[in-house]
């Protein structure tokens, strides 16, 4: 707790005396208000992975004579859990905190709290979308602490970390740790795809925050083994997207696949339909494992800054409970 | 505590002075391309930049009668940052990088343009198209035919080039557009970074 407290404090004052040598400096504010209704919990005014939140993103290039030599980004939330009680509900969620130094072209090097190097979800920005990655159900957090490298060979870009298998909280439990690889085709392509490793020691959390620290399930760390496949592939005004991950929770064997497909409306460009299928298996060949779901949803861009979204979700099957269906509502604001 | 925080976050926020919307087009790895199109460089400069901050509703105006077209409300606004790559080698400059959105048929189409320091186009390319012909607009033979022309004689060059797609003739009328918008403010970028701004 005090560990967090500190890194709080460090941050808020940092950020002010940095942006005096930042070159460049892009502050972004956030503000997402999402509800809706399930027909097994009711009024919910949550999604799996968002809760209603303010927060900011700060992002800032430094340079010197010879070019850019360091970007960093902070990005972080203080979040409502309408699910929890109110002495746990209110929290500081710390998406992105990291620097990013520029070794050479070839070579970065990362480090603070950033994108495990497996599957979509590093090629994706979901900090805000309703749909997510399998990134949840695979490894337990979308962020963890630590450091990595990253830069493109001739043919194929790659990313690699080593982090703390903790998520959005700062500890290291029962020998915990996340080491991730990935390695794909270049980032500017109509069609994208990748092939990453996962190996480690994660430690699974309640809920997700940093200040206060979530709270653990266990003290104990579950070894993780992960073989990643992951796809995009933009053709009109169609986008797929797809990821399929196999290994072992400690002697379990565990299998999921996600495929979605997003489509913009050609008249209006700022509407967008998405439809989406995840399954999860936590045990191999255990029918009642298995965690299903259809997404079917749709977002407006009202402009630059405010999107609005509504989705509906059937969860098939969740791990043995009684089917849900599931209908959310989200404003979101981006900008200055 | 905590909602005391919250409401700190808040007007932290509210008095925080703040430039910049989503950016408009910024390249998805920098290091790959400027290695790429100017290998003899030694590093870039990110700039990011608005028509509202260099000189508002009047510099679009200014832009729109040089395209000769209006700007989209919602892609095109006052607000929207465009970043701009200085490419280096030791201290000197050797050309520059820079991409706009433009809106195709089916969705967004990103085009980037590489200039020497005259101006002069010496690459283009797409670094995304939402296009059902993507191939054909992507394809070297179509892409080269824009190296060489810079803004003073875009209209009169680019009007001898012929569309590649077989039934896309909205995308390229909108590549043609995308390419000019980006030559203009690309000059009014350097123009006024040349008058001391950043």
């Amino acid at each position: 707790m005090k560990i967090n407290h500190f890194l709080l404090c460090f941050i808020i004052l940092l950020v002010p005396h940095v942006s005096a040598f930042a070159n460049e400096v892009l502050f972004y504010k956030e503000i997402n208000l999402i509800g809706g209704y399930s027909d097994r919990d009711h009024w919910v005014g949550k999604s799996n992975d968002l809760t209603n939140s303010v927060g900011f993103e700060d992002f800032r290039k430094f340079s010197n004579d010879y070019g850019d030599f360091l970007t960093t980004d902070l990005q972080a939330r203080l979040s409502y859990d309408s699910m929890q009680n109110s002495h746990n509900a209110w929290g500081i969620q710390i998406h992105n905190a990291w620097a990013l130094f520029k070794i050479n072209s070839s070579t970065k090097f990362r480090f603070g709290h950033f994108d495990p190097a497996f599957g979509l979800e590093p090629q994706l920005d979901t900090h805000a979308t309703i749909l997510q990655t399998l990134a949840m159900k695979d490894i337990g957090f979308k962020k963890d602490w630590g450091f990595g490298l990253e830069g493109s060979l001739s043919k194929f870009d790659y990313k690699s970390a080593l982090q703390l298998g903790s998520g959005m909280g700062i500890r290291r439990k029962d020998d915990s740790f996340l080491a991730t690889i990935r390695i794909g085709t270049p980032a500017p392509e109509n069609s994208q795809f990748g092939v990453s490793l996962l190996y480690g020691r994660t430690l699974e959390t309640e809920d997700m925050k940093t200040i206060p620290q979530d709270k653990l399930l266990s003290d104990n760390a579950i070894l993780k083994k992960r073989i990643g496949l992951d796809g995009q592939y933009l053709f009109g005004p169609c986008l797929f997207k797809g990821e399929a991950a196999y290994g072992e929770n400690d002697s379990k064997k565990v299998f999921g696949y996600l495929a979605e497909l997003d489509y913009t409306i050609p008249k209006y460009q700022n509407w967008e339909l998405e439809l989406q299928f995840q399954s999860w298996i936590n045990k191999l060949g255990e029918s009642s494992s298995a965690d299903s779901t259809l997404y079917l949803g749709s977002s407006y861009k009202l402009n630059q800054s405010t999107t609005f979204r509504a989705v509906y979700s059937h969860d098939l099957n969740m791990m043995g409970q009684k089917e849900e269906d599931k209908f959310l509502l989200q404003f979101y604001f981006f900008g200055a | 505590m905590m909602r005391k925080l919250f409401l700190g976050v808040l007007l932290i926020l509210s008095f925080y002075s703040s430039l910049f919307a989503a950016v408009g087009c910024s390249l998805n790895d920098p290091d790959r391309d400027v290695k790429r199109i100017f290998p003899g460089s030694t590093g870039y400069r990110t700039t990011y930049v608005t028509i509202k901050e260099l000189g508002g509703e009047p510099l679009k105006q200014e832009i729109e009668k040089k395209l000769g077209d209006k700007f989209d409300n919602i892609y095109e606004s006052l607000d929207v940052p465009y970043a701009y790559y200085t490419i280096l080698k030791g201290k000197d400059t050797i050309g520059y990088i820079h991409g706009v959105n433009q809106k195709g048929k089916y969705g967004a189409l990103q085009i980037i343009i590489t200039t020497d320091l005259e101006g002069k186009i010496t690459e283009f390319y797409y670094q995304r198209i939402s296009s059902t012909e993507a191939k054909s607009f992507q394809d070297k033979n179509f892409t080269n035919k824009f190296i060489g022309l810079r803004l003073k004689d875009f209209s009169e060059k680019a009007s001898q080039i012929s569309d590649p797609s077989k039934a896309s003739p909205e995308d390229f009328r909108v590549t043609l557009r995308g390419i000019k918008k980006n030559l203009i403010l690309l000059d009014e970028f350097l123009s006024h970074e040349k008058k001391g701004g950043k």
